[in-house]
C-alpha cells in the first residue's frame, strides 16, 4: 500500500517512489525528505502509473522489478501519455541496465544500493533539467 | 539519456556485469588473496576463536579505509568491553587518534541490546544509517547477539530485517565473531552473508601457527587454502600460499646452458643445465651437496649473475668461510649479486620462508637459485602435501622466470626420502643427480650420476667424485 503525496506546496518538488523493498523505500523516503522534496511511495506499477497521472509528480523513481507493471513499463507508458511525459524519471535498479532504461526513455539510471548524496544529487540535477525544458516551452509560446 | 545524469559515487555502468569495488584490508597480501580487498557493500564475517586476531583484522580494515570522507561506525556488543579495545588497539601502528571520535567512531550497543532486545540492532543501525552515512560498520561480537536472542526464530527474524537494511544501503559491513566450524551449518548469518573469512591457531611442535582462511567471497574469486599470518605492532601480517605462476611453463628452453662450475660434470652435460631449468641434487650426508651447491652459486657470480643461496644450517659467517674456500674471496661486485638467505627451520614455518624466497625472486634480478636442503623445509613444514606444493609452485615460478635452480635433498637419514615423497620430488625438476658414497676396491668414494637431464643427452655413467681445495671435481673414468 502507498502513500499519499502531501498537497503541492508551492516550490517544492514531488517525488514518488516505487520499490517493493521496504528498506530502500524508508531510507529513499528519509533522504529526500531531508532534502525538502514531497515524497509519496507505491509498490507496484499499475498502481504507481494511475497515481502518476493523477498526482503528476515532478520526478519518478522506480526500481525495474516491481509487481504488476515492471518499472521499465512503467517508463514507457510514462513517456508515451502526453499527461506524464514530463515527468522526469529515474530508474534505480539492482540490475545494472543503463542501456535498458534509456531505450525506455528514462532520464537517468542509478544502481544500488542506495547512496544517498548521488541520489539527491541526481534528483536535483534532473529538477533542474526538467526547471529548464518547462521554461523553455512556456517560452516558445 | 537526458543530460547523461550520472551518480558521482555510484557510476551507471552499461556491461551487464559491472566490476566491483575494493576496500583495502590493510594488508596488501590479504588484498590479494581476495583478489583485490573486500567487496564494497559486502556483508562479510570474521570468525575465529578468542585471541585469533579478528578484532585487529577488523580494526586495520577501519583504519586503513578512514578518510576524509563518511565515517566509520564501530559497535561492540556483549564480549571485550569498549575500553579494552580502545587500550589495545593504541598498541598499533596503524591506529590514528586523529582519526577517533570523527572519521571513526566506537560505539557500544551492549546494554541497549541488554534492555530491548535483539531487535534494538535494527533500529540502532537504521539510525546510523539516516544520521551518519557510515562507510563501514563493524559489529564485534556479532555472535554474542546469540545469547540475547529468546529464540531461534528471534534471532533469524532481526537477522532479515538487519541484512535487509544492510544490503539497501551503499555500505561495508564485517560481523565479528568467536564461531566455530559447526556453527557455520546451524547459525543462519553464515547463509545470509557475501564473505566468510576464518583466522584460526594450531599448535605445532613448540610453537604455534596462525592460519587465515577465506570460506566464501561471493562474486569474486579467491586464493584458496590456509594462508599463514602472524601479528605484529604493525598489524596483520599474511603469507599467502604460494601457488604456480598462471603463465605455464614453457618446456621450451632459451638456448643457454647455466654450466655447473663444476669440473668435469659440465662435459657429462653437452655444456651444463639449461638455462632456466630445476636440478634436484640427491645424496647422503658429507657425500657433497653443499659444495657443490656453493659451486654452482659461484660459477653463477663469475658469470656476472645475481644469486641466491638459501640456507637452513650455516648462518652467513660460516657460509662466507666454505665459499671462500671453494672460490676464494668475494670482490665487492660479486658480493653485491649475492643473496643469502638464512633460517632456522626449527623456528619458522614453511609459508614465511617460501613467501621470502618468492619476495627475494622478485626484488632482484635473479638468476641463479640454490635451496640448501629441502628436508630442513620439510621440517618447517606440517605436512607433506604442504611441503611439496610450495616446491612446486616454486619451482614453477624459477622456470616462468629463467632462473636455473639446484634444490639439495638428503637421503640419509631419509627425511623425505620415503619412495612416494622421493618420486614426487623426482618429476618436478627437470634434471637428477645423485651423489654416493660407496666402496670401492676396499675404499671408500664418492661418485656422482645424473639420472634426468631434460633435453640433454647426457652421460649416464656414474663417476667418481672427488672434492680438492677448490672444491668438487668430476673424475674422467668410470667409477
Amino acid at each position: 500500500m502507498g502513500t499519499e503525496a502531501e498537497p503541492r506546496e508551492k516550490g517544492k518538488a514531488i517525488i514518488l517512489v516505487i520499490d517493493r523493498d521496504p528498506h530502500i523505500r524508508e531510507l529513499e523516503v528519509h533522504f529526500l525528505d531531508q532534502a525538502g522534496y514531497t515524497v509519496a511511495f507505491e509498490e507496484d506499477g499499475n498502481v504507481a502509473l494511475a497515481q502518476a497521472r493523477k498526482i503528476v509528480p515532478d520526478i519518478i523513481i522506480t526500481e525495474i522489478l516491481v509487481p504488476k507493471l515492471d518499472g521499465l513499463s512503467l517508463c514507457r507508458e510514462l513517456k508515451a501519455d502526453p499527461r506524464t511525459r514530463d515527468i522526469a524519471v529515474l530508474v534505480f535498479s539492482i540490475l545494472a541496465a543503463a542501456s535498458r532504461a534509456r531505450e525506455a526513455g528514462a532520464d537517468a539510471f542509478l544502481l544500488k544500493p542506495l547512496a544517498e548524496h548521488t541520489l539527491v544529487g541526481t534528483v536535483r540535477q534532473l529538477l533542474e533539467a526538467r526547471g529548464a525544458r518547462i521554461r523553455r516551452a512556456q517560452d516558445e509560446r | 539519456m537526458s543530460g547523461e545524469i550520472r551518480g558521482s559515487g555510484r557510476p551507471a555502468p552499461e556491461a551487464a556485469n559491472p566490476p566491483i569495488k575494493r576496500l583495502t584490508t590493510g594488508s596488501r597480501e590479504l588484498d590479494e588473496i581476495l583478489e583485490g580487498g573486500i567487496p564494497e557493500n559486502s556483508l562479510n564475517i570474521i570468525m575465529g576463536e578468542p585471541g585469533s586476531g579478528k578484532t585487529t583484522l577488523a580494526e586495520e580494515f577501519v583504519f586503513a579505509n578512514a578518510d576524509d570522507g563518511r565515517p566509520i561506525l564501530y559497535l561492540t556488543t556483549l564480549s571485550e568491553p569498549l575500553d579494552k579495545v580502545l587500550k589495545y588497539l593504541q598498541q598499533f601502528r596503524f591506529f590514528d587518534a586523529a582519526k577517533m571520535g570523527s572519521t571513526v567512531q566506537h560505539d557500544r550497543l551492549g546494554e541497549e541490546l541488554a534492555k530491548k532486545g535483539v531487535g534494538a540492532l535494527h533500529a540502532r543501525l537504521k539510525d546510523a544509517i539516516k544520521t551518519m552515512s557510515p562507510k563501514i560498520i563493524v559489529i564485534d561480537s556479532f555472535k554474542a547477539i546469540h545469547d540475547l536472542a529468546k529464540s531461534t526464530d528471534e534471532m533469524r527474524l532481526m537477522l532479515h530485517e538487519v541484512a535487509g537494511l544492510l544490503a539497501a544501503y551503499n555500505t561495508t559491513v564485517l560481523l565479528v565473531g568467536e564461531y566455530r566450524h559447526e556453527d557455520i551449518a546451524t547459525f543462519s548469518e553464515f547463509a545470509v552473508v557475501d564473505g566468510i573469512i576464518e583466522l584460526a591457531r594450531n599448535a605445532l611442535g613448540t610453537r604455534d601457527e596462525r592460519y587465515l582462511r577465506v570460506f566464501k567471497l561471493r562474486g569474486s574469486s579467491y586464493r584458496q587454502g590456509f594462508h599463514a599470518f602472524d601479528i605484529s605492532p604493525a598489524g596483520v601480517q599474511v603469507y599467502p600460499r604460494l601457488v604456480s605462476p598462471v603463465e605455464a611453463t614453457s618446456y621450451k628452453r632459451d638456448a643457454h646452458r647455466a654450466p655447473s662450475g663444476v669440473p668435469g660434470l659440465d662435459a657429462m652435460l653437452a655444456g651444463g643445465f639449461w638455462t632456466g631449468s630445476s636440478t634436484l641434487l640427491a645424496g647422503p650426508t658429507g657425500s657433497g651437496k653443499t659444495t657443490m651447491g656453493i659451486q654452482f652459486i659461484l660459477e653463477g657470480l663469475r658469470r656476472g649473475e645475481r644469486c641466491l643461496l638459501v640456507n637452513f644450517q650455516e648462518n652467513p659467517t660460516q657460509l662466507a668461510y666454505q665459499m671462500a674456500e671453494i672460490g676464494g674471496k668475494l670482490d665487492d661486485d660479486a658480493r653485491g649479486r649475492l643473496e643469502l638467505l638464512y633460517y632456522s627451520a626449527v623456528e619458522l614455518p614453511i609459508d614465511r620462508i617460501v613467501v621470502s624466497i618468492f619476495q627475494a625472486l622478485q626484488r632482484g634480478a635473479i638468476r641463479r637459485v640454490v635451496i640448501d636442503a629441502l628436508g630442513d623445509l620439510a621440517i618447517a613444514a606440517n605436512d607433506p602435501t604442504r611441503m611439496h606444493d610450495y616446491i612446486y609452485a616454486l619451482v614453477q615460478h624459477f622456470a616462468v622466470r629463467g632462473v636455473s635452480s639446484l634444490l639439495t635433498l638428503e637421503t640419509d637419514p631419509p627425511i623425505m626420502a620415503s619412495d612416494a615423497s622421493h618420486g614426487r620430488l623426482s618429476h618436478m625438476t627437470d634434471n637428477i643427480v645423485f651423489l654416493e658414497i660407496r666402496e670401492k676396491d676396499g675404499t671408500v668414494v664418492r661418485t656422482l650420476r645424473i639420472a634426468k637431464a631434460r633435453g640433454i643427452a647426457h652421460d649416464l655413467q656414474p663417476r667418481e667424485l672427488k672434492i680438492e681445495a677448490g672444491g668438487l671435481r668430476v673424475g674422467k673414468g668410470r667409477s
